[in-house]
């Protein structure tokens, strides 16, 4: 959240002195607050920070790590900015910065003490600009009453504050990034107004709903109770959500486990291709949506291989051409078995196209060109590079530079060129780690065909018609070249026909 | 566990009490709109706020939200109805004049404008559910305007005595929303326990504890507005709902991933359909014919949502198999495979990390039932009835034809097994079960 950096910064020299000098700032603005109050504090008053401060404490002590799911709630800058007018900008200041020094937790010290400096100048700063466009101030609230005079002379003066508070907060934190990251301060400003702007008017909203039912509706303390509760079953939502994602992003793991599970000389193979795609998203300036279409569908692009049969799978060399046909219906097998999940939508296609060639050539479909959709062109550059570095029985793993070259050999063939190049500029910015076994595993690997491997492209799949592009490799290919299959292959049935046809007799 | 009487665990369903919800919910507004009727004629002012809140209920009803676990509520309707039924000085100086009759039928007409839409769409209105949201509404409204608590004086007019400590009134709001929760809840659950033949206690129990976060919520809401009315006038209801707005919009995202879950979950049941090892559609059956056995056990919500993954999940384990068993059918595999099986499987889902309850089912599913008695070994009743479930599937066949006779010698070959096999207080539930789905075939 914005009271504290997101990466814990090193606590280097400069940044101690900078905090050390914010928080000499904030004692020196809170003394002087309180020396020369605006207001006498009554009997109410006390009471109402007596309750705010003991609130502060629960909030911040409640506070459960973030669970990613972006929207998180700050109880204690509702309770900041509601105690502006509730107590008056001394109090508030007193009520955020004691809270964060009080947090619950092994934070270091110097962390501590700049969370309640921030939150201290957080409230004073709130308040004397609340102070400063006329806002009234705990018992003279009482006297208005009716919805647009409260709006216009206590939620407008409240919102302009809480836009105030909101920029104590970047400003400050932008000076510790900086001086711990070198992050240039007005990117760091821009960046945290954009991503907790609107909650803090969501924040500057509540408070005055609780400010208007502690005053003049006169329910006094217990409003927080009432205000809160609604606002701690939504976090509490907010987490569940949190956490049932997680949980399904797992589960969605088991789906490529299993795979793994039948085709075991692939594992790590679909998790390999997702981190590299998604690499390369970056230099093919994809959309967020699209990176994630992307991610899911290079981690289940091979999904369908359980429809294939495991003696396929495991010892491909020793099989007829009608077998290894089998073998190309697990792209739209895929398909057929995630098509149900309705966040995959968007990854059907590229599931379904990973195998198609820029040539045309491919399967299933056989589209060519711009009619195979990005994500599917990313997946087969990727695909076959993770083919190529891996070791196999036949063959040592190649190195990712000699690994590029035979990818780039195939570009405007197999491949589409500006996803080649892509793979390019990927590799100049990571290290890729090639994939290795030790010899017991190769040896149980003997007679494995991974179909994924441009070279043993040629065997698993007879295109409809030869392409007068398509030069088969030579130096490089080890394997028999299979006689040509008797009739082209005949296109792969996507409808429901095709888990009644795999199916065990 | 104990066992309750059958003839009283199936009054709800006899009674068919999800059924007289909705009548008993009619009776009550058309009672409500004839008091209506018959009092005092209610000033302009009176109309306004009526029209206001019965708008703002119709909304909350078009906006209905799915609670994880699949029920329906309408938290902004409720919030708006409680308010409405608790509303007193609207603005300075201004008394509402109208009773409970008038705020029951005001929400009646809220609530059934906002089923209009989902009619026209012809997607099907809960009946009961909207009932017992209804009657909630209705019980604040009596307890809270009429129900004399002190000196002859409802909560209502006790307010003015309170002026000085309008906690008092706020903490009586949310005391006279709980109640009104309560009844809801104990309607939703009689509507349940006789629609889904479950025990009574165990729908009350699950709905108590799963509604409680979110009625927390909505008892504070509908206080917030009708205590904000005094100051801020009618303008309080839409101002005071953004809390609660809230609370829903993070509610539906939870039941949104909880969705996606369950999609992801049967996705992966039928990797083995795909694979050709099972017979097509046969974990979805397992788990749907499963499910009905754990509920009628009295099975917690919680333990019913694992049951149910599980049971989609129980074939999984074949996946890893070489070949094929024929037919799919891991009831006439031999017990050591079955064992293994079920142990694979329970290995590939105890790999996400995150489905170690349905793992811990997947494990002891081929175990038969006699190591309970003998060994004192604990099998969870998750994995007895899912044991039981698998073996009727696959004795029953793709058999579209002859099915009477199917049954009948699949339920004799389960009977073999009773005791020894198969854990008998399952096997009945079973029967109850197939006993009500061949009712409603013959029925309809």
């Amino acid at each position: 959240m914005t009271q504290a950096p997101a990466q814990r910064p090193t606590w280097s020299r400069g940044v101690q002195l900078y905090v050390c000098a914010v928080a000499v700032v904030a004692v020196v603005a809170v003394v002087i607050s309180i020396v020369k109050p605006p207001h006498s504090w009554e009997r109410d008053q006390w009471v109402a920070f007596g309750v705010l401060l003991a609130l502060g404490l629960v909030s911040v002590a409640v506070r459960e790590p973030d669970v990613g799911s972006k929207v998180t709630f700050s109880f204690l800058s509702i309770i900041v900015i509601s105690s502006v007018v509730l107590t008056g900008p001394a109090g508030s200041a007193i009520i955020g910065g004691l809270s964060m020094a009080l947090e619950r937790g092994r934070r270091p010290l110097i962390a501590r003490l700049f969370n309640a400096s921030m939150f201290a100048l957080q409230g004073l700063v709130g308040g004397l600009v609340y102070v400063g466009l006329q806002g009234p101030i705990a018992e003279d609230v009482k006297t208005i009453s009716g919805a647009g005079e409260l709006l216009l002379r206590v939620g407008v003066p409240l919102i302009i504050a809480d836009v105030a508070q909101m920029l104590v907060n970047a400003v400050l934190l932008a000076g510790v990034v900086r001086l711990s990251t070198g992050m240039p301060f007005r990117r760091f400003i821009t960046q945290i107004v954009s991503s907790s702007g609107p909650a803090y008017i969501g924040y500057g909203v509540i408070g005055f709903l609780l400010i208007v039912l502690w005053l003049p509706a006169d329910v006094g303390p217990f409003s927080a109770v009432l205000i809160l509760a609604p606002l701690y079953v939504a976090r509490w939502a907010f987490v569940q959500f949190g956490e049932e994602q997680r949980a399904h992003e797992r589960t969605l793991s088991a789906l490529v486990t299993a795979v793994e599970t039948k085709d075991p000389n692939a594992a790590g193979h679909s998790g390999r291709i997702a981190t590299l795609a998604e690499w390369m998203a970056r230099p093919l300036s994809m959309g967020a949506q699209d990176v994630q279409s992307l991610r899911y569908a290079a981690m289940l692009h091979d999904v369908g291989k359980v429809g294939v049969p495991t003696r396929i799978l495991r010892r491909p060399r020793e099989l007829t051409s009608a077998d290894l046909e089998a073998l190309t219906h697990h792209s739209a097998l895929g398909v057929v078995l995630v098509r149900e999940i309705d966040f995959l939508r968007g990854s059907l296609d590229g599931i379904r196209h990973h195998h198609e060639r820029w040539d045309g050539l491919g399967y299933p479909d056989g589209l060519v060109g711009d009619e195979i959709p990005l994500v599917s062109r990313v997946i087969a550059v990727a695909d076959a590079f993770d083919a190529l570095t891996t070791d196999r029985a036949e063959r040592p793993a190649a190195t990712p530079m000699e690994a590029l070259r035979q990818v780039e050999q195939r570009r405007g063939r197999q491949f589409d060129p500006q996803v080649v190049a892509a793979l390019g500029t990927v590799l100049e910015r990571h290290e890729w780690p090639v994939t290795t076994f030790d010899e017991e595993t190769l040896e149980r690997m003997r007679g494995y065909l991974d179909h994924d491997d441009p070279v043993a492209w040629e065997r698993v799949w007879t295109p409809p018609q030869q392409s007068p592009l398509d030069v088969g490799p030579t130096e490089v290919d080890p394997l028999p070249r299979r006689a040509p299959a008797a009739g082209a292959p005949v296109g792969i049935p996507t409808e429901t026909p095709v888990g009644e046809q795999v199916r065990a007799p | 566990m104990t066992a309750v009487r059958p003839a009283l665990r199936d009054l709800p369903s006899r009674l068919r009490l999800h059924r007289l919800l909705p009548v008993l919910s009619v009776a009550v507004a058309v009672g409500a709109v004839a008091a209506a009727v018959a009092g005092a004629p209610l000033p302009l002012t009176d109309w306004w706020i009526l029209a206001v809140f019965a708008a703002f209920i119709a909304v909350g009803e078009v906006n209905r939200i799915v609670l994880p676990g699949g029920r329906e509520t309408a938290p902004m309707s409720l919030a708006a109805g409680y308010a409405l039924a608790m509303t007193y000085e609207v603005g300075d100086e201004h008394q509402v004049a109208f009773g409970a009759g008038v705020v029951i039928a005001a929400t009646s007409v809220g609530m059934l404008a906002g089923a209009v839409p989902a009619l026209l769409r012809r997607s099907p209105v809960r009946a009961d559910d909207l009932a017992a949201r209804f009657l909630s509404v209705a019980v604040v409204a009596l307890l809270f305007r009429h129900l004399e608590v002190w000196n002859g004086e409802p909560l209502l007019t006790l307010q003015d005595d309170w002026l000085n400590y309008r906690w008092v009134t706020a903490v009586s709001m949310v005391l006279v929303s709980g109640i009104a929760l309560l009844v809801q809840a104990f309607c939703v659950a009689l509507a349940i326990a006789s629609r889904d033949h479950r025990p009574f206690w165990r729908s009350l129990a699950d709905e108590v504890r799963q509604g409680a976060g979110l009625g927390a919520a909505l008892a504070a809401s509908g206080t917030l507005i009708a205590l904000a009315e005094r100051p801020m006038g009618i303008v309080a209801l839409p101002v005071f709902l953004v809390p609660l707005v809230l609370t829903q919009f993070a509610i539906r995202r939870f039941a949104g991933v909880r969705e996606t879950y369950g999609q992801t979950i049967r996705a992966l049941s039928r990797l083995t359909e795909i694979g050709g090892y099972t017979r097509r559609d046969h974990p979805a059956r397992v788990a749907a014919l499963s499910v009905a056995m754990g509920r009628d056990l009295g099975m917690s919500d919680r333990d019913t949502l694992d049951l149910e993954y599980a049971a989609l999940l129980h074939d999984i384990g074949q996946v890893a198999l070489r070949e094929p068993i024929p037919g799919g059918a891991t009831m006439m595999a031999a017990p050591a495979d079955q064992d293994r099986i079920a142990r694979d499987g329970a290995g590939i889902v105890r790999q996400t990390g995150v489905l170690d309850h349905v793992a811990v089912i997947l494990e002891s599913q081929a175990k038969p039932y006699r190591q309970v008695r003998e060994l004192g070994e604990d099998l969870p009743l998750a994995s007895r009835i899912i044991k039981v479930a698998n073996a009727y599937d696959d004795l029953i066949g793709e058999a579209r034809a002859r099915r009477a006779r199917k049954h009948a010698s699949a339920i004799e070959r389960i009977h073999l097994g009773l005791g020894y096999e198969y854990d008998p207080r399952v096997v009945e539930a079973l029967i109850r079960v197939l006993d009500r789905r061949a009712a409603v075939v013959d029925g309809g």
